[in-house]
C-alpha cells in the first residue's frame, strides 16, 4: 500500500467554475428570540457554535497614490456554556511599518441574551477596546463582550484598512469550535495578481467568480511642497470577485504526532504576485530564483554578505585558530559560534539587527547567527550559503511558488571539496553538520542565485539505538554484570543539556532510583558527552542481589523496554507524523544462576508492519547451555502513515509492549 | 571539623596569592568555601530603599555576580518590571572577564523591553527592562546599577541575600533612608543581631548586612526560603498611593485602608436589586440564600483580568459589573458582597495569597502580601467562604488555590486575620472501588467506581467543567497508567456541597493487561491506584521536612479470573505505620478472584531533617508494593 496523503493541497492561479447563489441567513442586529433555541446537530458537544463567519476584501485607491485593502469581517457566535466563553475576548492584530499603520475603524459588539422571552443587547462600551503594542510590526486590538452568559449569542464586525498591498488577509475556514458558515469575498482587480493557496479536508460548499467593472479613484499628493493639494486620478478596471464558503465545519481537534495542527486547518491564503497597468508592470512573485536574488539585496535579509565584511577579521582569527583544511576551519568556525554566541529567540526569518551588532552583542536569532556563520565561511571564501525552511511547528512549505511567509528558519549550507555540509550554529550541543529534527519538515531552498531545492525528509533520519547487557552470577549468588546503552543521535543531544544542566552523578542517581535502589551501580561512564556529532555511549556495572526464591521471576528488559503504547487514542483523524524512523536493538546473554534451570521463557515473535516491511518487530529468546540469550528489534523506515493506517500502527505497539513485559521464569533444581 | 580547618587555610592561601594586576572583581579573590556548592556569587549588592516622603520613595540596587557555569547564568541575567506607578530611573550594566577586566557596558537605552502581561490577565500596563550580556566564556562577572522610582509607598522591597539554592554571597546589604520622623517597620528572619541605625540631619539610615555565605542545595520538601536563609522585609507605617492614605500600623489599620479603595463601589442597579430580592426573599435559611446568589452571580459573570495602574488594587464598582458582567477578582468579591448586602447578609472582602504552595505569610508582620481576594459570609455557627472568580465551585468550597491558610477580612473598622478552611485526611479522600474480568487473552475489563471528596476531587473538578465530554473521553484515553486501552463508558456525578465529592464510573478494556505465558499468568492487582512518589535518599539531610497536603485513599478490588490458574506466588501483605503515614495492602486469592485491599493515609505537617530516611524508605516501600504482581500457574 503506497501512502496517500488525503491532505488537498491547492496551488494555482484562479479558475473556478460558476455555481451557487445561496447566501448566510444572518444579519448583524437581526437576533431573535427563536436563534436562542437552536440546536446544533453537527456538534451536540460543543461549547459555542459558530453561526457564520463572513469577511471580505475590496481593493480602493488611497490618498498615496497606490490602492489600499480594504478587509471586513462579520461574525456571530452562539455560546452554549461557560467553556465557550473564551471565544468572547477578541483579539485583532494590526501591521505597522515605521509611522505607517493599517487602520481600524468601525467596530461594533453586541451581545444578545434571551431575558423572559425578549431579546435583550448589550453592547460593547468602546472605551474597553484596549490597545497594546505586541513588537515593532504589530499592535493589537483586543476587547471582551459584555453581559456574556451561557446561552449568548454574540456578534462583531469591524474594518480594516490597509496600505500594505501584499497583506492581503488569509482567510481561516475551521477554529476552535465548529463553523456553521464560513464566508470569505475577495475582489480582485485585474491590475493586482494574487496567487492563492488553499489546504485542508473540508470541501467548499461554494466556490464561484463573477465578473465586475469598477470604478477607482487614487489621490496623488504633489512632490513639491510649493505646490499644496494632490492629484485625483479617477479611472475603471474589470474585477472578479471570488467567493469561498464552507458550511458545517467540525472543530479542529490537537491530537498526538501531528507536526502542527496549521497544516491540517482548512484555510485559504494569498501571495502578491503581479503588479499590472496601470502600475508599472512588475513581477513580485516569479521564480524561486528571483525571489532568492531578491532576498539576497535586502538589508534584513543577505545583503551584508554581499559586502567585505572586514569587521569580521578579528572573529575569524580568533575562531579559525591553526586549521590545517578548508573542513577543519569550518568546524571550527562553527564551533566557535555555536559555544559563544545565545540564540535568544527560533523561528525568526529577517534579521533585527545587523551581523555586527550580533556578533558584538553575542546574541541573535537563529537567522542571525546562521546568516553570521555564512558570512565568515563566505569571508574565507568558501561556498556557503544559507538556507530557508519551515520547520515541524510552522507546517509545510511549498515548492512550487516561492511563497516566503511559510519560512521560519535560517541554516547554512557550506560545500567543501565538493561534499555539502548543513549547520545550524545556533543551538549548543548540536554537531557540525546536524539540523534538529524539526528542521526535517521537507522543502528547503538554498539562497543563491539558482535558489537549489532540498528535500529534508523525516525519514531519511534514523534513531538508532543499542543497549547489550551481560550478566554473570558472583559467588554470593548475585547478579553481576554490565550494561552498554548508545541512545540514538536525539535522545544523545537532549541528554547531553540533561547532563550539562545536572551532572552525571544525578544521571546514574537518577538511574538507581528507576531500577528501586537496591541496584549497585559502579564504574559508571559516558563517552562522547562533547563530541558533539556522535550519539553518546553509556556505560556501567551493576550488581543486584537477590532474594534466591524457589520460583524466580525475572524481568529480561529492565528499564529499557517499551511500558506505555505511544498511540493511545482509539480514534484519529489526521496522518501520524513521527519526527525520525526508528531503529531499536536491545541484547541480552545471561548466563543462568547456579543451582537454577530455566522454566519458562518469552515464546519468539516476528510482527511486520505490512507487506512492504516499512516496519518489523522481532523479539527472540533461547537458552543454550545455561546461557540465556534475547534480543529484541523495533525497526520503523516510515514517519508518515494516515489515519487509516493508524490501527496497524497501535496494535504493533501494543505487541512490541506485550512482549516487552514478559517474564523470564527460573526454578531451583530440586 | 578536619574538612573546616582545610577550607580556613586555602582561604588563606588564596587571598594572599591575589594577581596585583588584577581588577576589583577578579575571580581569584573569591573564597573557595563560596565556591562550594555555588554556581554564581553575589560579590557585592547594595540595596538601598529611600523613603522620600509619604508619597514617594526611590530603590537603588547596585549588585555584581561572578558566574561560573551555565547553570549560574540566570542570574546574570537583568530583568525588572515597571508601570504607572514604578519606574525605571536608570539602569545600567557592565561584563567583566575572569580577571576583573571590563569587557562591554550597557544603558539603560540600549536594554531590551517587553510587554509583561501576566498569566490570565486580559490587559494590564506592566512592561518589562531587560538586558543580559549572552556571555558564555566562564568565569565571568556582571555589575548592575538601577534606580527604581515609586510613585506610591505601598510596596516595599524585600531583602533576601541568597536569592535562592546555588548561589552564595560575599558581601550583600540592605539599607532603608528615610525622613527622620518617619517610622518604617521590618521583620527578619535568620539575621544575627539588629540593624545599624544612623542619624543624620534629616534622615535616618537602618542597614543590614551579611557576609560570607555559602550556597545552599535544596532539597525536596523543603521549608520556606526564609526558614533557611536570610530574609528581611519591610513595611510602611504610613503610606500613599494615588489619592488613597493608610497606614500598615496594624492589620486593623491596613484593613482600613483597603475598605476605603472599596468604599461606596457597591451600589447595584435597580433590576440587579429587584433579582437579588426575587431570589433571596422567599428563602428563610441564609445558607440557602447565599448559594443561591452566589449561583447567580457564577452564571451572570466571569473572570477578565483588567489591571491598569490603581485598578490593579481597587475593584471596579459593582455597576460596572452588573452592565458588563465580568471584573477580576476584587471586582467580582465586591459585586458578590453588593448583593449579599442587598439581600440583608452581612460579608467581608477578604485578602489572601492564593497559589497551591504560596502560604507565605507571616502573620505578625502586617504587609501587602496578598495577590487574590475571596469573600468570607459568616454565620451565626459557621462560616460560608466564596471563591467568586470561578464558575463552578460549590459555595463554601475554596480548593488548594486559597484553603489552610491566613486572609485578612475587611470592614470599615478594620482587618481582622483569620484562617481559611483548611482540609486534611478526613476530607480529601478517594474511595474506589473495582469489579474486573480478566479474559483468557490477557485482556482485563476493568468496572472502576471512585468517590473523590476534598482537594482530590479539584482536578476532575477542573477536567469534567472545563471540557466538553468529547475532550474529557480524549483525556482519559490518554491519561490512564495503561500501555493500551480503551474506555467503554464513563460517567461522572458531582455533589456540590461545602465539601464537594465526585462520583466517577469507568468501564475500562485493558489490552495484556496480565501478561500470559505459556503456563504462566502475571498480574498486578493495584489497578489504579499507584504511588509515584520516589525522593531520591540523600544522606546528608539538612533541612526539615514539610509534607503538604493530607490525603487518604482506599481501594477495594476484586478480579475474576480465567478457569484454570492456581496460585504460584502471592505478594505479601503489607502494614506500615509511620509518622508521615499510614499504608495497608492486602492480596488474596479465593473462589477464582483475586482480592485485593489497599489503604494509604498521607500526613501534612513539619518532621525533623533526621526522619528524612525514614520518609524514603516509607516511599519506596509503597512504590514497590504498589507494583507487586501476583503469578499464577496452570493446574496441570
Amino acid at each position: 500500500m503506497k501512502v496517500q496523503s488525503i491532505l488537498v493541497i491547492l496551488l494555482g492561479l484562479f479558475s473556478f467554475e460558476m455555481s451557487a447563489q445561496e447566501k448566510a441567513k444572518i444579519k448583524f442586529g437581526k437576533v431573535s428570540p427563536g436563534d436562542f433555541k437552536a440546536v446544533y446537530p453537527i456538534d451536540s458537544n460543543a461549547s459555542a457554535v459558530i453561526i457564520g463567519d463572513i469577511g471580505s476584501t475590496d481593493f480602493v485607491g488611497n490618498d498615496k497614490g497606490s490602492f489600499a485593502l480594504e478587509f471586513k469581517r462579520y461574525c456571530r457566535v452562539h455560546i452554549l456554556n461557560k467553556n465557550g466563553y473564551d471565544i468572547s475576548k477578541v483579539e485583532i492584530p494590526i501591521y505597522r511599518v515605521d509611522e505607517a499603520e493599517e487602520e481600524l475603524t468601525s467596530i461594533k459588539a453586541v451581545t444578545y441574551n434571551l431575558e423572559n422571552g425578549k431579546v435583550v443587547e448589550t453592547k460593547l462600551d468602546p472605551k474597553s477596546i484596549f490597545k497594546e503594542k505586541i513588537s515593532k510590526k504589530k499592535v493589537v486590538k483586543k476587547f471582551t463582550f459584555p453581559a456574556v452568559r451561557e446561552g449568548s449569542i454574540i456578534e462583531f464586525e469591524y474594518k480594516l484598512k490597509s496600505d500594505f498591498l501584499f497583506n492581503l488577509r488569509p482567510w481561516e475556514f475551521q477554529g476552535s469550535y465548529p463553523t456553521l458558515w464560513s464566508e470569505y469575498i475577495v475582489g480582485m482587480p485585474e491590475f493586482l495578481n494574487y496567487v492563492s493557496l488553499t489546504q485542508g479536508y473540508q470541501p467548499y460548499y461554494i466556490k464561484d467568480q463573477k465578473d465586475k467593472r469598477e470604478s477607482y479613484s487614487v489621490e496623488i499628493k504633489k512632490e513639491n511642497a510649493m505646490l499644496s493639494g494632490s492629484d485625483r486620478i479617477n479611472f475603471s478596471a474589470g474585477v472578479t470577485f471570488f467567493r469561498w464558503v464552507m458550511k458545517d465545519v467540525p472543530a479542529l481537534k490537537e491530537e498526538s504526532y501531528t507536526s502542527t495542527l496549521s497544516n491540517h486547518i482548512a484555510r485559504i491564503e494569498f501571495q502578491l504576485a503581479e503588479y499590472r497597468e496601470p502600475f508599472i508592470p512588475k513581477k513580485v512573485m516569479n521564480t524561486w530564483a528571483e525571489t532568492a536574488r531578491r532576498l539576497l539585496d535586502e538589508e534584513d535579509f543577505g545583503k551584508s554578505l554581499q559586502e567585505e565584511n572586514e569587521w569580521l577579521n578579528d572573529a575569524i582569527s580568533t575562531a579559525g585558530k591553526n586549521a590545517k583544511t578548508s573542513l577543519e576551519q569550518a568546524k571550527n568556525i562553527y564551533a566557535w559560534l555555536r559555544d559563544n554566541m545565545t540564540c535568544t529567540n527560533y523561528n525568526s526569518f529577517y534579521t533585527t539587527k545587523s551581523l555586527k551588532a550580533t556578533l558584538n552583542s553575542k546574541s541573535g536569532s537563529e537567522a542571525e547567527i546562521n546568516l553570521l556563520l555564512t558570512a565568515m565561511l563566505k569571508k574565507l571564501g568558501m561556498e556557503a550559503d544559507p538556507v530557508i525552511l519551515s520547520t515541524r511547528s510552522n507546517g509545510y512549505a511549498y515548492a512550487l511558488y516561492p511563497l516566503i511567509d511559510r519560512f521560519n528558519y535560517i541554516v547554512t549550507r557550506v560545500v567543501i571539496d565538493g561534499k555539502t555540509y548543513y549547520l545550524d550554529a545556533s543551538r549548543p550541543m548540536l554537531g557540525f553538520n546536524k539540523l534538529g529534527y524539526d528542521c526535517y519538515n521537507g522543502h528547503a531552498r538554498v539562497i543563491e542565485p539558482n535558489a537549489a531545492g532540498v528535500e529534508f525528509k523525516p525519514e531519511s533520519l534514523m534513531e538508532k539505538e543499542l543497549t547489550s547487557v551481560f550478566i554473570t552470577n558472583d559467588a554470593n549468588g548475585n547478579l553481576v554484570g554490565s550494561l552498554q546503552h548508545s541512545p540514538g543521535y536525539y535522545s544523545s543531544y537532549s541528554l547531553r543539556s540533561r547532563l550539562k544542566e545536572k551532572g552525571q552523578d544525578a544521571y546514574f542517581n537518577d538511574l538507581k532510583k528507576e531500577a528501586g535502589g537496591e541496584i549497585e551501580i559502579t564504574e559508571p561512564a559516558i563517552d562522547s558527552v562533547n563530541n558533539y556529532e556522535a550519539p553518546l555511549a553509556i556505560r556501567y556495572s551493576f550488581k543486584l542481589p537477590t532474594d534466591k526464591e524457589d520460583i524466580w521471576y525475572f524481568n529480561p528488559m529492565f528499564s529499557e523496554g517499551w511500558k506505555e503504547n505511544p498511540f493511545k487514542s482509539t480514534e484519529r483523524l489526521y496522518p501520524v507524523e513521527m519526527p525520525y524512523g526508528i531503529d531499536q536493538t536491545f541484547l541480552l546473554r545471561m548466563d543462568v544462576p547456579p543451582g537454577y534451570a530455566v522454566d519458562e521463557l518469552p515464546k519468539p515473535i516476528i510482527v511486520k508492519l505490512n507487506p512492504e516491511d516499512e516496519g518489523n518487530f522481532e523479539y527472540r529468546a533461547v537458552e543454550t547451555a545455561g546461557v540465556v540469550s534475547i534480543r529484541s528489534r523495533i525497526r520503523l523506515s516510515r514517519t508518515y502513515f494516515s489515519p487509516e493506517e493508524y490501527v496497524m500502527l497501535r496494535e504493533f505497539f501494543n505487541l512490541v509492549v506485550k512482549k516487552h513485559n514478559e517474564q523470564i521464569v527460573f526454578k531451583k533444581k530440586k | 571539623m578536619k574538612a573546616r580547618l582545610m577550607i580556613g587555610c586555602l582561604l588563606l592561601v588564596s587571598s594572599a596569592l591575589l594577581h596585583a594586576s588584577d581588577g576589583k572583581y577578579s575571580v581569584s579573590g573569591i573564597s573557595p568555601v563560596l565556591r562550594m556548592n555555588a554556581h554564581a556569587v553575589v560579590r557585592l549588592e547594595e540595596l538601598k530603599f529611600e523613603i522620600k516622603s509619604v508619597k514617594e520613595a526611590v530603590q537603588t540596587n547596585h549588585y555584581v555576580i561572578t558566574v561560573f557555569n551555565e547553570n549560574g547564568d540566570r542570574w546574570a541575567q537583568f530583568s525588572e518590571y515597571y508601570d504607572n506607578l514604578r519606574s525605571i530611573v536608570s539602569a545600567e550594566g557592565i561584563l567583566y572577564d575572569a580577571n576583573g577586566t571590563q569587557l562591554k557596558k550597557v544603558k539603560k537605552k540600549d536594554m531590551g523591553d517587553l510587554k509583561s502581561t501576566s498569566v490570565g490577565t486580559f490587559i494590564d500596563d506592566s512592561r518589562v527592562k531587560f538586558h543580559n550580556f549572552y556571555q558564555r566564556t566562564y568565569p565571568y562577572t556582571v555589575e548592575y546599577t538601577v534606580e527604581i522610582a515609586y510613585k506610591s509607598t505601598l510596596f516595599f522591597p524585600m531583602w533576601a541575600p541568597r536569592a535562592s539554592g546555588g548561589i552564595a554571597v560575599e558581601k550583600s546589604s540592605l539599607s532603608v533612608v528615610c525622613p527622620a520622623d518617619y517610622q518604617f517597620r521590618y521583620e527578619s528572619f535568620l539575621y544575627n543581631g539588629e540593624p545599624v541605625v544612623q542619624k543624620e540631619k534629616n534622615t535616618r539610615t537602618t542597614t543590614w548586612s551579611v557576609n560570607n555565605q555559602p550556597a545552599i542545595t535544596k532539597e525536596p520538601y523543603s521549608p520556606l526560603w526564609h526558614e533557611i536563609s536570610t530574609v528581611v522585609i519591610l513595611g510602611p507605617t504610613e503610606f500613599q498611593i494615588e489619592n488613597y492614605k493608610g497606614n500598615m500600623m496594624s492589620w486593623k489599620d491596613f484593613g482600613k485602608f483597603v475598605y476605603s479603595l472599596k468604599a461606596g463601589r457597591d451600589q447595584l442597579p435597580d433590576n440587579i436589586k429587584q433579582t437579588v430580592h426575587q431570589i433571596a426573599d422567599g428563602l428563610t435559611d441564609p445558607r440557602e440564600k447565599i448559594a443561591r446568589l452566589y449561583e447567580y452571580m457564577q452564571k451572570n459573570t466571569r473572570y477578565i483580568g483588567i489591571q491598569l495602574g490603581i485598578g490593579g488594587w481597587q475593584p471596579f464598582d459593582a455597576k460596572y459589573v452588573a452592565a458588563n458582567g465580568y471584573g477580576d477578582c476584587k471586582a467580582l468579591v465586591n459585586y458578590m458582597y453588593s448583593l449579599l448586602k442587598e439581600a440583608g447578609i452581612n460579608s467581608y472582602y477578604s485578602l489572601v495569597r492564593a497559589g497551591k504552595y504560596a502560604n507565605y505569610i507571616t502573620s505578625e508582620f502586617p504587609a501587602q502580601q496578598f495577590n487574590h481576594v475571596i469573600l468570607c459570609v459568616p454565620l451565626q455557627k459557621d462560616t460560608v467562604w466564596l471563591e467568586c472568580t470561578s464558575q463552578t465551585l460549590p459555595a463554601g468550597y475554596l480548593g488548594d488555590f486559597t484553603e489552610g491558610r491566613y486572609a485578612l477580612l475587611i470592614n470599615e473598622s478594620g482587618g481582622e486575620l483569620v484562617r481559611t478552611p483548611e482540609y486534611g485526611k478526613n476530607e480529601n479522600l478517594q474511595t474506589r472501588r473495582i469489579k474486573a474480568v480478566l479474559e483468557n487473552n490477557g485482556t482485563l475489563q476493568v468496572k472502576a467506581n471512585t468517590n473523590y471528596e476534598g482537594l482530590q476531587q479539584d482536578d476532575i473538578h477542573g477536567l469534567i467543567n472545563n471540557l466538553s465530554p468529547d475532550k474529557v473521553k480524549e483525556y482519559l484515553h490518554e491519561e490512564l497508567d495503561f500501555a493500551t486501552y480503551e474506555v467503554n463508558k464513563f460517567d461522572y456525578k458531582e455533589k456540590k456541597t461545602a465539601i464537594p465529592s465526585i462520583l466517577e464510573a469507568l468501564d475500562i478494556s485493558v489490552s495484556n493487561y496480565a501478561t500470559i505465558t505459556g503456563k504462566r499468568l502475571f498480574i498486578i492487582p493495584n489497578i489504579m491506584s499507584r504511588s509515584y512518589q520516589k525522593p531520591a535518599a540523600d544522606s546528608t539531610r539538612r533541612y526539615d521536612i514539610q509534607l503538604g497536603t493530607a490525603y487518604t485513599e482506599t481501594d477495594t478490588v476484586e478480579i475474576q479470573l480465567p478457569a484454570g490458574y492456581e496460585a504460584e506466588a502471592l505478594p505479601a501483605d503489607v502494614s506500615l505505620s509511620t509518622a508521615f503515614g499510614t499504608y495497608k495492602s492486602t492480596t488474596k486469592l479465593a473462589d477464582g478472584k483475586i482480592y485485593y485491599y489497599r489503604c494509604m493515609e498521607q500526613s501534612s505537617g513539619r518532621f525533623p531533617a533526621a526522619n528524612y530516611a525514614e520518609l524514603v524508605k516509607f516511599y519506596e516501600t509503597i512504590y514497590k508494593a504498589d507494583r507487586s504482581r501476583i503469578v499464577l500457574i496452570k493446574n496441570k
